[in-house]
């Protein structure tokens, strides 16, 4: 009697709503062809990186080379964690039961907050950095106005991806305590 | 491998039901819902190639969509309005209203569970096997059906007394 009541409640839901499944597997396969344009691009910058500090800078070496090398490679390193990190959770998350998977997230999202507060603030110092010793370059070869344009949306770009990171802290935390609490 | 024949089939058989169970877990937000059955179903198609067999293949799609619906770190909002739509069709308004108000006193019930208990009465509500059920979450049979059991007499009173 008692069972029928919760069944007689939960089964007036309908099944309407539901998309085609051939429209998931359409949005399944743009994914996957996203994910291998995105690995394909940071390859191909990682390839050009790494063949314009071997062949170009050891005969240019100046700052302005080092600045550029600090910018992209600190970016690329945290880019390279970040897929590496959403990988390893997919995988986990396809292969666990829930009470394993749940135990797995509160590990990931502990080793998250170490990254968000010990790997992040270098990697951000590394390209905040970077960028400094450009602009003694960027003064010389540019117009006053362009300088100033790049000094604006240089800074303005790093405030908004310090903003990023403090909001994600905040979501991640929030979650880690609700994980930790139920 | 699964094919997209047997995918196909696979949707028909548990789409309906992985999205009443997520209906669950958003407290009744049809959108976030329809976003975590979506997101599960990529999953399972994207991934069809590492299905080994080990476990059934219901028992790896209902511990795909639990887990999707787990790890989201948005916020499900409370208290939102149940949509008539998501109610199946009757004769008077009287009973829609009616069906509406116990469906949301349910969702806010679920939703006062811990999340593992949640998951156990959401999918014991679809009929899924209780093998199914601990192979799902990584419980023993025999604590699993003591558990259901407590769930389901703590579920019955909330939803009687409207706590």
């Amino acid at each position: 009697m008692e069972n029928d009541i919760l069944n007689t409640i939960w089964s007036s839901q309908n099944d309407k709503a539901i998309i085609d499944p051939k429209t998931v597997i359409g949005k399944a396969k743009k994914q996957r062809r996203r994910q291998y344009w995105s690995v394909l691009i940071m390859s191909l910058t990682v390839i050009i990186l790494i063949g314009y500090t071997i062949f170009v800078s050891p005969k240019h070496w100046n700052n302005f080379t080092l600045g550029l090398l600090l910018m992209i490679s600190s970016l690329v390193f945290r880019i390279v964690l970040e897929l590496t990190t959403i990988h390893l959770k997919e995988s986990k998350l396809i292969s666990l039961d829930s009470k394993s998977y749940k135990n797995y997230l509160k590990k990931h999202y502990e080793l998250r907050l170490w990254v968000h507060y010990v790997i992040t603030p270098i990697c951000l110092a590394t390209y905040i950095y970077g960028f400094y010793l450009l602009l003694p370059y960027f003064k010389r070869e540019f117009s006053e106005g362009f300088y100033l344009y790049c000094l604006i949306s240089g800074f303005g770009s790093i405030t908004v991806i310090i903003g990023i990171i403090i909001y994600s802290i905040r979501k991640e935390l929030r979650f880690l305590d609700k994980l930790k609490h139920h | 491998m699964i094919k997209e024949e047997d995918f196909t089939a696979l949707y028909h058989t548990h789409a309906p039901k992985i999205r009443r169970l997520c209906m669950g877990y958003a407290s009744g937000n049809q959108d976030l819902a329809n976003e975590w059955l979506q997101e599960t179903f990529i999953k399972v198609w994207n991934h069809r190639k590492s299905f080994k067999g080990r476990a059934s293949v219901d028992t790896w799609i209902y511990r795909i969509a639990v887990n999707t619906c787990l790890s989201d770190l948005r916020k499900a909002k409370k208290n939102i309005p149940i949509n008539e739509a998501i109610l199946k069709d009757n004769e008077s308004d009287d009973e829609i209203q009616k069906q509406e108000s116990r469906l949301k006193k349910m969702y806010n019930c679920i939703d006062q569970l811990t999340e593992q208990n949640k998951t156990l009465i959401l999918l014991e509500l679809e009929d899924v096997p209780q093998t199914t059920i601990a192979e799902t979450v990584g419980l023993a049979h025999g604590t699993l059906r003591t558990r259901l059991s407590r769930i389901r007499k703590s579920l019955l009173k909330c939803i009687t007394n409207g706590e």
